[in-house]
């Protein structure tokens, strides 16, 4: 029997509340089977739409099921939809290379910052709300990084042990 | 709480009450009193964290009560009592300590919280630490604010490179001050090859302490643990600032009791090199950890009555199973050991623990979907058998009340009821069930796999350090010791198995066995190659009597405070010496009382390359790669009244009717069998028993399955073997 947690704890979890010997637990011991269904349930309730999420990406990044016509996109928080959950959201988002040292030098202090020539920092922003969804720190010539392109239906059936959830086809 | 433990003759009362040994655990004092004539008494009580002097006079009371007496009239008898306790670890961990100012190198003021990094992790099971983010820093006991550094610079080989700058410690004394210090601790880099700067900086804090009018005690590392590793040495002087000047205090108040009840003895406390020392002791840091050596110092003078030289310490407690190696009639002691998740510089019986013990929960694993123990545990909660526990996860004592093995209505007592069917249902949801099991063979199922874990883990920890099991006797002890003791020791090849009669109160008398003993230790660096000239051993060997002699004023000091004099301290030098270029050391006893020739110096040499010969083998030993002292140790002793071993006459094989309490069902190897059960009290020496059988006391169960039998010895020693 793993051990089980409450969806108060859960809610703190993603606050980054709870106390440490809970989350000590939590790291240390096999993951509980219901995990998942009660993180996402919590995510969802904060959402203000009624796309179903599918797979979490990042602290406000979501693959969702589209409510009216079951298309899987990747959607911001604020409700912007990027693209199709296969594609590389990067390429839609509003992009800020710093690649010079004047910008570079706003995040780390005069020496402790890379050398432009080297390495640049390509922040990725929504672009409807703002909010910075990652940062790559690549080579200048380095094409944008596809993260990751997860196998949702393995995951789903083999991990998870859910049905995968409806997806009408692209 | 009615749960002492009396032997089977109450006669003599004219016996007199001669020691006192002491537990305050973090639930219960365990108090066990001795007579003249070797019986003894066990008492327990619940603890009190705001008095701890209270819980101890209530653990006296219950057990004295036994021989009818009270403690009036017999603290006065006490001609010695010991105490260990949690006290300080408890304040230490729940960081409840004083206000301490720390004064460092300037530039190393981050280094007391980085905690050599290895404190992010200290005291995690495997399973916790594998994970990089549970890794996780506790605060400090010295925070940031109250730390300044200041520039001085001593290098590696003891040069002053940079002097101290004296401006600056007075600029740091004020600030520590303003920032509400209640003490000062001063630790500066390799002052323990060169003190000049460190014991510069203490007088110079002394000084500007002196013209603020604050009075607060400065704490110079040099004074204390001169030893290499700053973190360790930091840590211990913080400690003896933070933790053990609010001890005192409750050492104080624990001896003004015994002192109101007539007591004439002064109290000791248990510390951590297995010797005692006086509560008025200027170092009480090393009392930091006590009560687990109890057993090993006790098992040791067992030992020595017994004529074992050989003998593997086995503890197990709720929560862990903590094991000791004597060897040669002798323990080992770790210079630099972690407690409380701190790097530390004292030296401590070495012990090594593993986190399985009779209260570890049992949970089948999701992955590989079998039955998993720990590392977590209920503790004094029990298990699901204990309704009130408010626990709902299996443990294994749930398996022993399942299967016969625990009265559920004899727990500690009978002082806790026992709920058999609570813990049948949780066995079944939460193992049977998922494992497609009967309750019984899932239950026993755990405790074998248990029995094997601990079983392994002592075979392994016998064969790592080069010896064979077949040369060593097994002592096995602790509250919950003597129901597991046929389980990790079947098959293993242990010369002799034995289960002291008080096993629960072994911690106790095993404080109560130890020496009165002050020990202090130094950092050296010698080096000399195998065939070195004599002048260089001469020098080799005045270096190591100056530190003799520093170590021996202290020793001797500590003595004087409690108002022996010097000529009445035996003392004995030691040292730590390893093969030149290797990372282990060896302590080894001194074969000279004083070092001065060259002579002498190859006594040292040819002592350690006989205990490395021992310890590993004599074709391992390695002379042409040259000799490092890397340590000097002083220990100094007095003479101190210790208990004595029962002596009972033999009652014949066969025990007597009344002390059989009837019979009980236990399950073991897929079969119920009808087990008999004993009243250990009413077992007389000479007395065998064979398995099925259960022979009960208040605070301890031994569990004789088929196949083994136990033989109970003038002593009140179990003798447990295979038949």
């Amino acid at each position: 029997m793993a051990t089980t947690y409450t969806k108060e704890q859960i809610e703190k979890l993603i606050d980054g509340r709870l106390d440490w010997d809970t989350t000590f637990r939590m790291l240390a011991m096999p993951k509980d089977p219901e995990r998942f269904e009660l993180y996402v349930g919590v995510l969802q309730e904060r959402l203000g739409w009624k796309d179903k999420i599918i797979l979490p990406l990042g602290p406000h990044l979501y693959i969702v099921q589209n409510a009216a016509d079951k298309r899987w996109v990747i959607k911001c928080d604020c409700g912007h939809e990027f693209c199709d959950y296969r594609q590389n959201w990067k390429m839609h988002a509003v992009i800020y290379v710093r690649d010079t040292e004047e910008a570079l030098t706003e995040i780390y202090p005069k020496l402790m910052a890379p050398d432009p020539a080297w390495q640049v920092y390509r922040e990725y922003y929504c672009p409807e709300c703002g909010t910075l969804h990652d940062v790559e720190a690549p080579t200048p010539w380095y094409p944008v990084i596809h993260d990751f392109e997860p196998d949702i239906e393995a995951f789903y059936k083999e991990w998870l042990g859910l049905p995968v959830p409806e997806r009408a086809a692209a | 709480m009615e749960t002492g433990q009396q032997t089977s003759r109450a006669g003599g009362q004219t016996s007199k009450v001669q020691v006192m040994g002491i537990d305050a655990g973090g639930t219960m004092t365990d108090t066990f009193f001795v007579r003249e004539d070797g019986r003894f008494v066990v008492g327990k009580a619940q603890s009190n964290p705001e008095d701890e002097s209270l819980a101890i006079y209530n653990s006296s009371q219950d057990a004295l009560a036994h021989w009818n007496r009270t403690v009036d009239d017999v603290y006065p008898e006490l001609v010695t009592g010991v105490y260990s306790g949690t006290a300080m670890l408890n304040r230490v961990v729940q960081r409840k300590g004083l206000e301490v100012g720390l004064i460092c190198n300037k530039g190393f003021e981050h280094v007391h919280s980085m905690g050599r990094a290895i404190q992010s992790y200290l005291g995690y099971a495997l399973e916790e630490r594998i994970h990089l983010n549970t890794h996780r820093y506790d605060e400090p006991l010295v925070p940031l604010s109250r730390t300044r550094g200041v520039t001085e610079r001593t290098d590696v080989q003891g040069e002053i490179v940079v002097p101290l700058r004296e401006n600056e410690v007075r600029q740091a004394v004020r600030e520590l001050v303003d920032a509400g210090s209640k003490a000062i601790v001063i630790s500066l880099l390799q002052s323990h090859k060169n003190a000049t700067n460190e014991r510069r900086a203490r007088d110079i804090c002394l000084e500007e302490l002196d013209r603020l009018g604050a009075k607060i005690p400065v704490f110079a590392s040099v004074d204390y643990y001169p030893s290499r590793k700053e973190s360790h040495r930091t840590n211990t002087t913080v400690l003896e600032a933070y933790a053990a000047e609010p001890s005192r205090q409750t050492l104080k108040k624990v001896n003004d009791r015994f002192k109101k009840h007539g007591a004439k003895f002064d109290l000791r406390v248990m510390a951590t090199h297995g010797g005692t020392i006086s509560w008025k002791a200027k170092e009480l840091a090393r009392t930091i950890v006590s009560g687990p050596i109890g057993g090993v110092i006790g098992s040791k003078l067992l030992g020595e009555k017994l004529g074992y030289d050989n003998i593997a310490c086995s503890d197990i407690g709720g929560t862990s199973f903590d094991m000791a190696l004597i060897t040669k009639g002798n323990f080992a002691i770790a210079s630099d050991p972690d407690m409380a998740r701190l790097v530390l510089s004292l030296p401590l019986v070495s012990m090594d623990s593993v986190g399985a013990g009779a209260g570890s929960f049992v949970r089948i694993d999701p992955y590989s979907g079998g039955i998993k123990l720990g590392p977590d545990s209920a503790g004094y909660r029990v298990g699901t058998c204990w309704p009130e526990s408010g626990l709902d996860t299996v443990t294994v004592s749930d398996c022993h009340v399942v299967l016969g093995y625990l009265n559920p209505n004899n727990f500690l007592g009978g002082a806790i009821k026992l709920d058999v069917e609570r813990a049948r249902q949780h066995l079944k949801a939460q193992i049977a069930d998922p494992l497609g099991l009967s309750v019984e063979d899932a239950a026993a199922g755990v405790i074998e796999l248990l029995d094997l874990h601990l079983r392994d883990y002592l075979r392994a920890t016998i064969s790592g350090k080069g010896y064979s099991a077949t040369d060593f006797v097994c002592f096995s002890y602790g509250g919950a010791g003597p129901v597991h003791t046929y389980g990790y020791t079947q098959g293993a090849g242990f010369r002799d198995v034995i289960i002291p009669a008080w096993a629960a109160g072994f911690s106790a008398f095993g404080c109560a066995c130890a020496d009165f003993e002050y020990r202090y230790d130094k950092s050296v660096d010698l080096a000399l190659p195998q065939h070195a000239s004599d002048t260089d051993k001469v020098a080799a060997c005045a270096v190591l009597m100056d530190a003799w002699q520093e170590l021996a004023a202290k020793v001797v000091e500590e003595f004087v405070i409690n108002g022996f004099k010097p000529e009445d301290v035996m003392l004995r030098p030691g040292f730590r010496m390893q093969y030149m270029g290797q990372l282990n050391d060896l302590e080894i006893e001194s074969p000279v009382a004083q070092a001065r020739t060259e002579q002498d110096w190859d006594k040292m040499v040819e002592a350690f390359e006989n205990t490395y010969g021992r310890v590993y083998s004599h074709s391992a030993r390695s002379p042409e790669l040259g000799f490092s002292v890397t340590g000097a140790i002083m220990r100094g002793y007095v003479a101190t009244q210790k208990p004595v071993l029962p002596e009972d006459p033999d009652g014949g094989p066969n025990p007597a009717a009344e002390a059989k309490l009837g019979t009980r069902p236990f399950y073991r190897h897929h079969k119920w069998a009808e087990a008999t059960i004993w009243k250990m009290e009413a077992l007389k020496p000479g007395n065998r028993i064979t398995g099925p059988a259960i022979i009960e006391s208040d605070a301890t169960t031994l569990v004789v399955p088929t196949g083994f039998e136990v033989r109970l010895d003038k002593h009140r020693l179990f003798h447990l073997k295979e038949i």
